[in-house]
């Protein structure tokens, strides 16, 4: 099949080499003349595992192409898929201008009868604007028929999903889009649920928000189990073995971050605030994650009062390991109330740091490996459990530093391993140990 | 092993059976007289399916007892559970009277080293003082140890739960004991998990607030479906194919009610206030489902603002379906309010009218079938899911002097109740008119 995918940031670009490696002919459309040359050459301009093999390889068997071109890129193409960015607007709901953009420059640009695909998250109606604005700015005569078909991938394994995710939902009130959207991923052989246009775009909202929910509901569980003496590693792996509730996304950590969870739980509060109708759960989730971001802080600052001059050293930047991605990311946080508190601060990252210090206060000092964050540091805090900082040896820390004091946010050592190390140590939701 | 179980509500009776259809010598003691000698033939108390049949199985082969008597129940008890109710207290926590009675009636009888389980949802730190309790009441110098293995039965399908449950937690200080319990419980086939007694307390409460909040989540997105025109029946399955979501407890509806649900969520959240912590999310989830409940009413209301003197049928009173159990129903709410309003409440319900009668309002009337609940109806409420209910012949419907139904759980198909030109109101799902030439008196 003949595809054009607009836009090539993270979703875009997974999309159109993932459907190029289907078989399909696609053409990436970005407006951004440099980005389009380093595709062109075979350069992922985002991290993300296994994409420039893929890319590379599509590219030599012309599957995929680059163009900054509209009229080229949409010329016979029998889908077209929006797959631009929709940031967070200043009162949390999804900023459109891109969308509209686009939805502007297919009307100027079709010349053939096509179906809009739209990949991009965005709230529920927005595929009937699209169609409105596509409609009244056509040049050409010609239809447009219009589909929902949002993306579930995870920053860090997005090639990975799409190969293997756990289904593929796609949405419109047209049987023939439906039917022309599932002969072109059936090639995926997974699951497919076909349902209505306002259905699908919620399903990826309410995914995300429930996700989000089970974080801050597992993240208050150990707030709680800290007070109560209980230990939530084992209030969790309880709770996971009922099959109701399942074992992921029951880590107890500082909270969630990155360009979805927070985006698409406030995107749905908004949805809802249009509406006149209250979310009481998913304001709560939110609410918690903020306050679960300065918990690390606030449990440093009540075990050594002063940070006036002390050296911290901080492990993990990004909101997650596996990711360059430091949207949302607790570090920003918990970096700024160390230097506000007169710390000086050390931080490690395996693959963030090029994007952390566009982002971090500039006092921030960047060290090439956990050995060298920890040197001399007075206390170390964990922020993402990167492998490299779970494989990190607690005897690291105990010969590298003054006196071996360490904050884990992401919880990544098991207790007992911790019990007579000589590191003392500070986890979420478990009691703290005098190694 | 020989086994005491006390208490012999909805917990206690069903872990006493079951215990003793695995091989073990089980006695039941229960302080209500009449109680006891009804169950002494066989009869079981309460409606939960297929439980009569093992009660007298067990009876029959000489492993089952009940008593009233602690002396003679304790007599030669290894282990003795805890199996009592802990009711809801006005603020909300767990009342506690019950098992610190056991507790003492333990003290007092025990001859013998023994363990005490405690079966009964606790908040943290009960078995604890349920330690210090028997330890300063202690008539006999015995030893004992005192572990936390706390229930995970759904009401309707306790029995099949006990056999193919998910896991067993087992939470214990000492190791012993905890092997011992364990080993008790290897027959019944079910994941073992092992932790300490707080820990082992928490994951009871954790897990029905888990439930409960995934409940409120997807009421919470039916709300907004309903809306937005979304359809939250497509919405949950394609939410419930993540796999770190999961498809259960994703039904959009009228809210949870029950005896677990309910007072779990609130005892919690009473427990984080103890130790002054604000456990905000499941403040929000509880509100959620207190407005849930009385979200079919609105709908009735939207549609039929004056409902004085009009007939309104109300199906299925139980909180769920293969229950007689009435405890915070969603038909309380619902029937006063239509009550209040000067409506006439027809109900209909498969087993629970005779629990009902005790608890709805007396101006309620109560039919013996479905068809008669709905013939002469002006609306008809659905409140629960009985397959009776769900299974229902619709020209019922159609035969109505108008035929408008309101769904609070998502019952029907869309498209059927279309083709039978019901009007037809659903949680989180488009509404059907009904394109009929009857007109809407």
């Amino acid at each position: 099949m003949k595809i054009a995918v607009i836009g090539t940031g993270y979703v875009g670009l997974v999309t159109g080499v993932c459907l190029a490696e289907l078989g399909h002919h696609v053409t990436c459309i970005d407006v951004d003349q440099e980005k389009v040359e380093k595709l062109n050459s075979g350069k992922s301009p985002i991290y993300e595992e296994g994409l420039e093999e893929l890319l590379q390889k599509n590219l030599h068997n012309e599957q995929v192409e680059f163009t900054t071109e509209y009229q080229q890129g949409l010329k016979d193409k029998q889908l077209v898929y929006l797959a631009v960015g929709t940031p967070q607007g200043e009162d949390g709901s999804a900023d459109l201008t891109y969308i509209e953009a686009a939805s502007r420059d297919i009307a100027e640009h079709l010349e053939n009868d096509t179906v809009i695909v739209t990949k991009s998250t965005v709230p529920v109606g927005t595929n009937e604007y699209i169609k409105e604005i596509i409609e009244a700015n056509l040049v050409h005569e010609v239809h447009i028929k219009i589909a929902s078909n949002p993306e579930f991938l995870r920053q860090g394994s997005a090639v990975y999903d799409t190969f293997h995710g756990d289904r593929i939902v796609i949405g419109s009130d047209d049987e023939e889009a439906l039917e022309l959207l599932e002969a072109v991923n059936a090639g995926f052989n997974l699951p497919i649920v076909k349902t209505d246009l306002r259905s699908a775009e919620m399903i990826k909202y309410a995914s995300n928000a429930f996700l989000a929910t089970k974080i801050s509901f597992i993240n208050e569980m150990a707030n709680l189990s800290e007070k109560i003496g209980a230990n939530i590693d084992h209030v969790a792996r309880g709770m996971g073995m009922d099959k109701r509730i399942g074992e992921s996304f029951l880590n107890a950590g500082i909270g969630f971050g990155g360009s979805c969870f927070p985006k698409d739980t406030r995107a749905i509060i908004s949805i809802g605030k249009e509406i006149a109708y209250d979310m009481p759960i998913l304001e709560n989730v939110v609410d918690v994650n903020e306050r679960q971001r300065s918990i690390i802080v606030d449990k440093l600052l009540k075990r050594v009062y002063d940070l006036k001059g002390k050296k911290v050293a901080v492990l993990g930047l990004s909101f997650k390991p596996n990711t360059d991605d430091m949207r949302e990311a607790p570090s920003i946080a918990v970096t700024e109330k160390l230097l506000e508190e007169g710390a000086t601060v050390v931080a490690y990252d395996p693959v963030a740091v090029a994007n952390a210090k566009k982002v971090l206060p500039g006092q921030v000092n960047y060290a090439e490996s956990a050995e060298e964050a920890v040197q001399g540091a007075d206390v170390a805090i964990i922020l993402t459990e990167w492998k490299q900082i779970k494989e990190f040896p607690l005897t690291g820390y105990k010969e590298r530093m003054n006196k071996a004091l360490l904050f884990d946010g992401r919880n990544c050592f098991n207790l007992d391993q911790v019990k007579d190390s000589g590191v003392e140590y500070h986890s979420i939701g478990r009691p703290v140990i005098y190694g | 092993m020989n086994i005491a179980v006390v208490g012999t509500g909805y917990v206690g009776l069903v872990t006493g059976v079951t215990l003793s259809d695995i091989g073990h010598n089980v006695t039941c003691i229960d302080i209500d007289k009449e109680k006891v000698e009804i169950m002494k033939k066989g009869t079981s108390p309460l409606y939960e399916p297929g439980l009569s049949e093992l009660m007298n199985k067990n009876i029959k082969q000489s492993r089952l007892f009940f008593t009233t008597n602690h002396a003679e129940g304790f007599a030669n008890a290894e282990v003795i559970y805890i199996a009592v109710g802990t009711p809801e207290n006005e603020d909300g926590s767990a009342n506690l009277a019950y098992v610190e009675q056991v507790a003492k009636d333990i003290a007092q009888y025990v001859v013998q080293d023994l363990i005490v389980v405690t079966k009964s949802t606790v908040p943290v730190g009960t078995n604890h003082k349920i330690k210090t309790i028997i330890t300063e009441n202690l008539v006999n110098n015995i030893k004992f140890e005192v572990v936390s293995n706390p229930e995970f039965l759904k009401e309707g399908s306790a029995i099949k739960d006990s056999f193919e449950g998910d896991r067993i937690v087992i939470g214990a200080d000492s190791s012993e004991a905890s092997a011992i319990i364990e080993k008790i419980n290897q027959p019944f086939g079910v994941p073992v998990f092992r932790t300490d007694v707080r820990s082992a307390e928490m994951i009871k409460y954790a897990s029905n607030a888990f439930l409960a909040t995934k409940i409120s989540f997807i009421n919470e997105i039916s709300n907004i479906c309903d809306r937005v025109e979304a359809n939250v029946e497509d919405v949950a399955k394609g939410m419930g194919m993540d796999k770190r979501i999961g498809p259960d407890f994703l039904k959009a509806g009228l809210g949870y009610g029950g005896s677990c649900f309910p007072k779990d969520t609130k005892a919690l959240i009473q427990i984080a206030g103890n130790v002054h912590y604000d456990f905000q999310l499941l403040k929000g989830v509880v509100n959620v489902n207190r407005k849930q409940q009385r979200m079919i009413i609105e709908k009735l209301l939207e549609r039929m603002p004056d409902i004085k003197g009009k007939r309104i049928a109300v199906l299925g009173l139980s909180f769920k379906p293969n229950t007689d159990d009435m405890r915070e129903a969603a038909s309380i709410v619902v029937t006063n309010s239509l009550i209040d309003r000067g409506a006439e409440v027809i109900a209909y319900d498969p087993i629970a009218m005779n629990n009902a009668k005790k608890i709805l309002a007396p101006e309620v009337e109560y039919s013996t079938s479905v068809k008669g609940a709905i013939n002469e109806s002006d609306a008809v409420l659905i409140l629960t899911e009985w397959d009776e209910i769900k299974d229902i012949d619709l020209n019922f419907f159609s035969e109505m002097k108008y035929p408008l139904v309101v769904d609070g759980r998502n019952c029907f198909d869309l498209e059927t109740m279309r083709e039978h030109h019901i009007e037809y109101h659903s949680v989180g799902r488009p509404s059907i008119s009904c394109q009929f030439e009857k007109t809407y008196a």
